[in-house]
């Protein structure tokens, strides 16, 4: 099938120059990583000397060798899924780092997604289906209102309100201090009550993009003839609304939805840093601050290639559900 | 980024103090920490997002501050006046200014059962020295062997260096019987500690550790608390604000903008400490003109409403710094009393202008020119750190009114720290000072020897001046180890400081202690100021041995 070639050879292409991107990008950003790791040092009011600097340099055995070199061994590292450690947790190496972050991340986010996914698509048909009505207005409105939340100040709101003045729930983190996490249904239950207010943020400013997405479409479909044809029938409003509207329409929100389980990898880093989150949003966000190379590559891989994986099997999916691309 | 955190905090602190101003005394938000009375809960680490378990005490990256009550060192030396408390050793004395002896505590026993001997802690010596990344406080630097003298253990220095006693005796001593095994101590993962210290590690989860009392510390008696817990920070500042706010820590070292009402009016147990840990400085790039003329540094000097500054800065909590370069009262039994109003600069618009024309510079329809072309400076800093950034921009508004052209760098803290360091800023924003001793404060500012040509990096002097009578001083100071040379010395330093203006000393920058007497009193306060309410190095040792049962 030359359509599946084609996007295979492409993937291939796209993944090389995402991983090279990957690995030029943070050694542009100014300052070195020893610098970094002062400044955490002179933020905590340790006064900077020559002697720490010359420590710190040591410590964190950042490489001297010429570019070329460090980037035939990123390549060969990456081959052999060996990342290293990171400079800002010696004693654990990057993937064990990232191991601990991940699940929280794919859970949290992933969830949301989903919800945000299907809630706002039932919403969407909903508005679309009735359009011009008060619901139609009631929804929309609301949508467009949350949608001009920045996430994080929502997170704010909620933590300050929720959490800070009621005690309704925990300020940070995303289990008790001084737990360690398993599978005991007291953890768990520990645990969803911390995921709460994080998901909710998530849910809440996200669910907008689906329902104004599906709600137009709808709106387009509906204008279609075979859409008439369906109700001149006399079919049931419900199965022109379903199935014939709502089918048709969810193609484009479909790709959408894919992409955004790729994006879920990457966590949401200001959603995740207001709440303390111990995800993958949080520990990029302090990658980046500590100029831990190593953390970044690493995280930044899994990012690229699962978003690269997304558009892949949308891609693919794509292809199953409309004949006409398969094509083109 | 950091910009959004920098909001975020902005935004909390707005938050908070108008919900609470609304509420009136609203009930307290009571997450009670110590339960039983016996527990400290001491607001810790920054998790990144979590904890992890290591707790070898010289590497810096990685430090838990739980660590600090398990290690001890020979002596600390306070923050605040440079007054010395025992630890390991029970004093020490200079037999020449190249000598220094200190004596070693004896009956102290390792919290695995085994005694501390002084071979213990020329053990420790020997280690930094084979593994120089272990040696952040350059100690190897500066001495040149160390060696025990029965019940002594003596430490010769290359040089004269009275003051750098302070720094060699906070070298945290390790057991020789268990890390004379650890194959490289620079990559060690120490997660059995076992110290001298008041404390024992009991409990490490990813979020929070906790340390119990160690029966066999060798003052015990002396210890309150039967436990202390130390729950992870997140790494966002507004989180934390809120987190401190809500009454959950003993003891937590954060900025809390209105603490009147955002923390104090919160519990009647509430107390806080503010002092003085340092001076934030306006430095000037010494090797570019017209920085490099004392003249239009005084005027900028002379220019300047530091009292203003201060409150931009930091809310008023304190005041405008002497340009003595001494932190005051901290240190005011070194002040030169020939030093007019103790070395505080009053803004001084006629003077200023005064000291601008001697070093060549005319009014102009509101510019300061010299050679057709107006004075003007960038001053970079880091743009997280909001505190200097509003005080950078009072700087702006008022040196602009003086004439001078004024823009800000706001770059990442790396870029801010490799442009100082090279030397290639006009103006930089930094701290001065803080370590109690007024040797260490001038010595890492003004010593000629650190002024690294440009391109060429140096943390120390980075505004790179060079003045012989100040070397003479500091070498003077360095080996002096009577009293009265020692004033002589530092009033030498202190009238250049103010006269030649090498760096512009602003206001103090704050040490933010915020203590609940709940459960423990004896906290440092403005009445009893033994160290500084810092929870993250040396002083945490000293404050919890010095607390009491509430």
């Amino acid at each position: 099938m030359p359509y599946l070639v084609r996007k295979g050879v492409l993937f291939v292409v796209t993944l090389w120059a995402a991983i090279t991107l990957n690995f030029i990008l943070p050694r542009l950003m100014p300052g070195s990583p020893e610098d970094a790791a002062l400044g955490k040092l002179a933020s905590a009011g340790v006064p900077i000397t020559n002697a720490e600097r010359h420590a710190v340099e040591i410590q964190l055995g950042v490489p001297h060798t010429n570019v070329f070199t460090q980037y035939w061994d990123y390549l060969k590292n990456i081959v052999q899924f060996k990342f290293g450690h990171s400079y800002s947790f010696p004693s654990e190496t990057v993937a064990h780092t990232i191991g601990k972050a991940l699940p929280w991340t794919l859970v949290l986010v992933g969830a949301t997604t989903v919800f945000a996914f299907v809630v706002g698509t039932l919403l969407g048909v909903f508005a679309g289906w009735r359009r011009g009505r008060a619901s139609d207005t009631t929804v929309t409105l609301g949508a467009t209102f949350f949608a001009a939340f920045p996430p994080f100040w929502l997170g704010l709101l909620l933590l300050y309100f929720l959490a800070y003045k009621n005690g309704w729930f925990p300020i940070k983190g995303g289990y008790a201090e001084g737990a360690t996490p398993n599978w005991s249904p007291s953890f768990l239950a520990d645990a969803f009550k911390h995921s709460v207010l994080p998901a909710l943020t998530l849910a809440v400013t996200t669910l907008s993009g689906w329902v104004f997405g599906m709600r137009n479409n709808m709106i387009n479909i509906l204008g279609e003839d075979y859409v008439t044809f369906a109700e001149a029938n006399g079919l049931r409003t419900r199965t022109v609304a379903l199935l014939y509207a709502a089918r048709n329409a969810l193609l484009p929100n479909v790709t959408a939805f894919g992409l955004s389980l790729g994006a879920v990898v990457g966590g949401s880093v200001l959603v995740e840093g207001v709440f303390s989150y111990p995800g993958l949003g949080n520990l990029l966000y302090i990658a980046v601050t500590n100029h831990d190379f190593p953390l970044m590559q690493a995280l930044f891989l899994v990012i690229t290639v699962s978003m690269l994986v997304a558009i892949f099997v949308v891609d693919l999916l794509y292809a199953r559900l409309d004949p006409r691309v398969r094509r083109a | 980024m950091t910009t959004k955190t920098a909001l975020l905090g902005a935004a909390v602190a707005t938050l908070v103090a108008t919900g609470v101003a609304a509420c009136g005394s609203s009930s307290n938000g009571g997450g009670g920490g110590a339960k039983g009375g016996g527990t400290l809960t001491i607001q810790g680490d920054a998790g990144n997002p979590t904890l992890v378990e290591n707790f070898n005490p010289f590497v810096a990256a990685t430090e838990l501050h739980g660590g600090y009550l398990m290690y001890e060192p020979l002596e600390f030396r306070s923050p605040i006046d440079g007054t010395f408390t025992p630890f390991l050793a029970t004093g020490h004395k200079f037999t020449d200014p190249k000598t220094l002896d200190f004596t070693i505590r004896q009956n102290v026993k390792w919290s695995d059962g085994t005694p501390f001997t002084p071979a213990d802690v020329v053990f420790t010596f020997n280690l930094i020295k084979k593994y120089p990344a272990l040696d952040g406080n350059g100690v190897w630097a500066e001495i040149s062997s160390v060696a025990t003298s029965g019940n002594d253990v003596t430490v010769t220095f290359k040089a004269p260096n009275v003051p750098f006693a302070g720094i060699v005796a906070k070298t945290p001593i390790v057991p020789e019987h268990l890390w004379s095994s650890v194959p490289d101590p620079a990559k060690f993962t120490n997660t059995k500690p076992v110290g001298t210290g008041p404390f024992t590690l009991d409990k490490f989860a990813p979020t929070q550790y906790s340390l119990k009392k160690n029966p066999a510390y060798w003052q015990a008696a002396k210890i309150a608390p039967s436990e202390v817990v130390f729950p992870a920070q997140s790494s966002n500042q507004a989180t934390n604000q809120l987190d401190v706010s809500s009454g959950k820590f003993d003891w937590s070292y954060n900025f809390l903008p209105n603490v009147q009402k955002t923390y104090v009016s919160r519990s009647k147990n509430n107390v806080y400490w503010f002092p003085p840990g340092g001076v934030i400085t306006l430095y000037l790039n010494l090797t570019k003109a017209p920085y490099d003329d004392a003249n239009f540094r005084k005027g900028i000097s002379l220019a300047l409403d530091r009292t203003t500054i201060a409150q931009k800065a930091v809310n008023g909590y304190l005041d405008g710094a002497s340009q003595s370069g001494l932190i005051l009262p901290n240190l005011k039994k070194w002040l030169d009393p020939s030093l007019p109003d103790q070395g505080v600069v009053k803004q001084d618009p006629t003077a200023a202008q005064a000291a601008f024309t001697q070093a060549g510079y005319t009014m102009q329809g509101g510019k300061l020119v010299k050679d057709g072309k107006q004075a003007s400076m960038s001053i970079v800093m880091p743009n997280n750190f909001t505190d200097w950034v509003a005080a950078a921009k009072e700087v702006s508004s008022q040196l602009g009114q003086a004439g001078i052209k004024v823009s800000l760098d706001l770059p990442q803290f790396p870029q801010y720290q490799s442009s100082i360091q090279s030397g290639t800023f006009d103006a930089a924003i930094g701290g001065f000072g803080g370590t109690g001793d007024p040797y260490t404060d001038f010595n890492n500012a003004l010593n000629s020897s650190f002024a690294a040509p440009v391109k060429t990096p140096t943390a120390n002097n980075f505004e790179r001046f060079k003045d012989s009578t100040v070397d003479q001083a500091l070498a003077t100071l360095a080996a002096a180890t009577d009293p009265e040379a020692q004033q002589q010395a530092t009033h030498t330093l202190e009238q250049v400081m103010y006269k030649q203006v090498p760096a512009v000393l602003m206001y103090y920058g704050g040490s933010w202690g915020l203590f609940s007497t709940k459960n423990f009193t004896g906290w440092p306060s403005a009445a009893n100021p033994y160290t500084l309410p810092t929870n993250y190095d040396g002083s945490l040792l000293l404050v919890v041995t010095r607390l009491t049962k509430a």
